[in-house]
């Protein structure tokens, strides 16, 4: 296994994602190919979205 | 005295260059967290002002707004929910969902058969999460290009359940007969309008608390229509969507797509529910209307199954039948000698 320490940009984009994920909810994303973090997704709660077109009134 | 003078000027300096400091340091840790451009950033949302539609959203909202007047149900009002990215002061309207035939509808209403739209909702939010809901397109059966007094009492409510609590409105309306009405192309009359071939759109935006629709400018790009594959099997989504509806809030890894084939009747769509179990096997729904066959992959063979509507019970019924035959096939390898 190998241990390679992220550089500067990759440990403040790695900060700023743990902490989007833990304050606002927001999937951290991965490579799928070598599993390396890629960033954070603006992800919109499915039960709000759902919610809302089940909601949609009638119109006139 | 001399001293006293100087020492007041070191104290001064220093609290001038403390003042220095805080101004022109970031404070503590902040510059190491800060999210970098373009990842991680939470944008927030500003009030809309603007609206960039898809070119093949406009296309399919034409194409549905003519087929419908030519419809046994023409007279009556329909409309589709917009689906697309909330972005800063921007909506990007990339799907609009059909009110369906089981929508409540007449002259001068329409209800959307939701549940259809909630579940179609769910299928495209499973290849991208940023989907969000924008807003409604509705029509009117005369001139009216502008949202009515009914439609802002149940909207202004309705808005507050939108990102940002804000949302597009278009109203669809028949143009007066006009000697352009045959060109092959859109047209844009004003900068929150779209027409074609006699028919139009115009678009508003409303926020919480707005007292009123206001006309936003609407912008048409190049771009892909998510919900286009699902509109030849709208009506078997409609049939099912109580069934799928349950399939989703119950099981994780769910996928829905739509497939086709033909044969000699012409070209048949389908709806395929697909539920990936351990060790490649499968378990798979076929739904053509209110029909459905199901069927089972063991990773080698796929087997047909006898199943019992609607949807969600046959499926449950089906993994219940695994989960006893592998009960049995274990209890005879412990009972071996």
């Amino acid at each position: 296994m190998d241990f390679r320490p992220l550089n500067d940009t990759e440990r403040r984009t790695l900060l700023a994602a743990l902490r989007a994920n833990a304050q606002e909810d927001r999937a951290i994303l991965m490579d799928r190919r070598n599993t390396r973090f890629v960033g954070t997704a603006e992800e919109v709660p499915e039960e709000d979205v759902i919610n809302a077109v089940k909601s949609v009134p009638c119109h006139y | 005295m001399w001293s006293e003078a100087i020492g007041l000027m070191q104290r001064m300096w220093q609290q001038l260059l403390r003042v220095i400091r805080q101004f022109c340091s970031p404070g503590p840790g902040q510059e190491q967290l800060a999210p970098p451009p373009g990842l991680g950033r939470a944008t927030p949302l500003r009030r809309l002002e603007r609206v960039l539609v898809s070119s093949a959203v406009l296309q399919s909202l034409f194409d549905m707004f003519a087929d419908h007047r030519n419809g046994d149900r023409g007279e009556e009002e329909t409309g589709w929910v917009l689906l697309g990215y909330r972005r800063e002061a921007e909506a990007v309207v990339l799907a609009a969902l059909p009110a369906g035939t089981n929508r409540e509808a007449g002259i001068a209403h329409v209800r959307f058969n939701t549940l259809a739209q909630a579940v179609a909702t769910r299928i495209l939010r499973m290849r991208d999460r940023q989907l969000t809901i924008l807003g409604v397109v509705h029509t009117h059966p005369g001139s009216l290009r502008h949202p009515s007094r009914g439609d802002y009492e149940g909207d202004s409510e309705w808005v507050k359940l939108l990102r940002g609590k804000e949302g597009v409105f278009g109203i669809g309306t028949v143009e007066a007969e006009q000697e352009d009405n045959w060109l092959p192309m859109v047209a844009q009359p004003t900068d929150n309008s779209w027409s074609w071939r006699g028919l139009r759109f115009d678009w508003y935006a409303l926020a919480a608390g707005d007292r009123n629709y206001r006309p936003i400018p609407v912008q048409v790009v190049l771009g892909e229509d998510l919900a286009r594959p699902f509109l030849p099997v709208w009506e078997t989504l409609e049939w099912h969507a109580a069934g799928l509806e349950e399939l989703f809030r119950r099981l994780s890894g769910l996928r829905i797509e739509a497939c086709s084939d033909s044969d000699a009747a012409g070209l048949n769509s389908y709806l395929s529910v697909s539920i990936p179990l351990e060790d490649g096997q499968e378990i798979r729904a076929l739904l053509h209307g209110p029909k459905m066959r199901f069927f089972y992959d063991d990773g080698e063979q796929t087997y047909e199954a006898s199943g019992e509507p609607p949807v969600d019970r046959g499926i449950f019924l089906l993994l219940a039948e695994l989960a006893r035959r592998r009960e049995l096939c274990q209890a005879s390898v412990e009972s071996e000698p």
